[in-house]
């Protein structure tokens, strides 16, 4: 199999898709965005339940592939628990290892490095930036209104 | 008449890329040296602005464009060239028919009839019209096999109905809509139909006279052609009835600061410098497919498409999107668990070119319940080797997968 092709499709990406984590229809939660595609037609819905300033559960549900699956599947792992401050922070991470690349030890956590082989993709970045992205400007928003 | 199976050397794209897999023809076909070549000759020694220009290079070009425009007519059985109205596409076309020929005529409670497997270029701009007139958008609907259901349109058809834009080929399903019988029918209401014709004009003779079409629109890049040109052909009698959407030089009869009188048709519709470079290319485009044996190339074009379903279908878990009995050289599929763009991304890897998504058919698949394909499609370029290795590649993304 195509080296390059190997770095992209790691088992941390392929065990996502197959059993993704918090892939569940939570329409009472507090909050949900839409993560979607138009390009390609990715298409999800994440759920938030918010506590004060405080995601206390993280759900998402829909249809995309095997990269944006498993990133979202990852964002509803680190997000859990985690107040919008420290949310926030952890996507800019995740999006500054994709752009670039270059977090330091202290900043990289394990399961974001798979994804950074996207980048090398035609088109494929924005599969594991795509629900990342929604959620950082939802985080942005709550974090403005509260201020 | 030139055998099929010769000419993939005509296509220099294949020689810079001897491994290259192309199955992306109903995104966009490959160009043949004839055409590479004759856009370059164009700039190289022919290069002039046309209609205004009192010098020799002007007056040839003036020549050779409007020759072009001829050389169409007869490509497509129109009655003369002044059918023939350059567009920079397909969806261009289908925007001036919308706006000029059907938007002033439409009143509130009217309809438009479409189908539900139309591109988005034959959807929106129809959409926008029915929003603006407060007129509605009727759709045909589609079987689960991909074809047209013909009962639902003959019930369709009522007074309200005052327009008919239809697809030949669906860029997603591959299914052949029996164009000439729905134009009778419509007819026989007095409702004029639009062919969309961009997934067929390379591949089927298309004779507007015969099947009595009142408009019907193509791009040159999917006959072999350069981007950025296509075509609107329609009913000298509808031209002359509509207004221009685009106005400037060229365009005119006479301007003054109070008031302008319009040039007749076609030129009243061409506003501007239009991509003359384009019309060029398009001659040759259109010369390139009028040497292709029509038996030749039918035979080939289906063996590369029962040979890809026969192969494809072996594959557990793949369902092929679109079994119409009438289908032209596209080839959809959705594997079991495995997203139309992984399957899209390994096989670019194995050089093979794909399109993966919605193929701007997003309404037509979430009808089926799905977001996204992979889609292979052919052009005469292809050959029974190109099928056995996206088999190939699709049984390993399979195995892969799991």
């Amino acid at each position: 199999m195509d080296k390059r092709l190997k770095s992209l499709y790691q088992s941390v990406i392929l065990e996502h898709n197959k059993s993704p984590l918090n892939f569940e229809k939570k329409e009472a939660a507090s909050y949900q965005l839409k993560a979607y595609n138009s390009m390609c037609g990715d298409k999800y819905q994440l759920y938030f339940d918010v506590v004060e300033d405080r995601i206390t559960n993280v759900y998402f549900h829909g249809y995309g592939c095997a990269i944006s699956k498993a990133a979202t599947s990852i964002l509803t792992k680190h997000l859990d628990q985690k107040t919008f401050e420290e949310a926030q922070q952890i996507c800019h991470l995740y999006l500054k290892h994709l752009q670039t690349d270059v977090l330091s030890e202290e900043e990289m956590i394990e399961e974001f490095e798979a994804f950074s082989a996207a980048q090398h993709f035609p088109g494929r970045a924005q599969c594991a930036s795509l629900s990342w992205v929604e959620t950082l400007g939802f985080l942005e928003e709550r974090l403005k209104s509260e201020s | 008449m030139t055998k099929v199976k010769f000419l993939k050397s005509e296509f220099p794209i294949f020689q810079h890329y001897p491994d290259l897999v192309y199955l992306d023809s109903a995104a966009t076909t490959q160009k043949p040296r004839v055409v590479i070549d004759g856009i370059q000759r164009f700039y190289e020694m022919e290069n002039a602005n046309i209609h205004r220009g009192l010098y020799d290079l002007a007056a040839k070009t003036t020549e050779r464009y409007e020759l072009v425009r001829c050389k169409i007519a007869d490509f497509i059985g129109a009655n003369s060239a002044k059918e023939i109205i350059y567009t920079s596409g397909t969806t261009a076309s289908i925007n001036l028919v919308a706006r000029s020929f059907v938007a002033p005529q439409l009143k509130a409670g009217d309809e438009v009839l479409i189908s539900a497997m139309e591109h988005h270029a034959n959807l929106i701009p129809w959409q926008m019209i029915c929003q603006q007139k407060d007129a509605k958008l009727s759709i045909i609907p589609f079987l689960e096999d991909g074809s047209l259901d013909l009962a639902a349109f003959q019930q369709m058809l009522d007074s309200k109905v005052k327009f008919l834009a239809i697809v030949h080929i669906s860029n997603t399903f591959g299914t052949v809509n029996p164009i000439a019988e729905m134009i009778r029918l419509a007819h026989e209401k007095d409702i004029p139909v639009l062919i969309d014709a961009a997934q067929s004009i390379a591949n089927y003779r298309l004779h507007v006279k015969n099947l009595d079409a009142d408009f019907l629109v193509f791009s040159g890049h999917k006959i072999y052609g350069p981007t950025g040109i296509g075509v609107l052909y329609g009913k000298e009698e509808y031209l002359q009835q509509m207004q221009p959407i685009n106005f400037g030089g060229d365009m005119i009869r006479n301007v003054t600061f109070e008031a302008t009188s319009f040039a007749d048709v076609p030129q009243k519709f061409e506003a501007g410098t239009t991509n003359i470079a384009g019309v060029i290319g398009l001659g040759y485009a259109v010369d390139f497919v009028k040497t292709l044996d029509q038996v030749v190339l039918q035979n080939h074009l289906n063996s590369l498409l029962q040979n890809t379903t026969s192969a494809l279908k072996k594959i557990e878990g793949l369902q092929i999107v679109g079994t119409a009995k009438q289908k032209s050289a596209i080839c959809s599929f959705v594997l079991d668990n495995v997203h139309p763009h992984d399957v899209a991304t390994f096989l670019a890897t194995e050089n093979i070119a794909v399109r993966a998504g919605n193929h701007c058919t997003q309404p037509a698949l979430e009808t089926l319940g799905t977001g996204a394909t992979t889609r292979a499609s052919f052009g005469i370029y292809n050959t029974l080797e190109d099928v056995e290795k996206l088999a190939t590649a699709v049984q390993q993304i399979k195995d892969f997968f799991g």
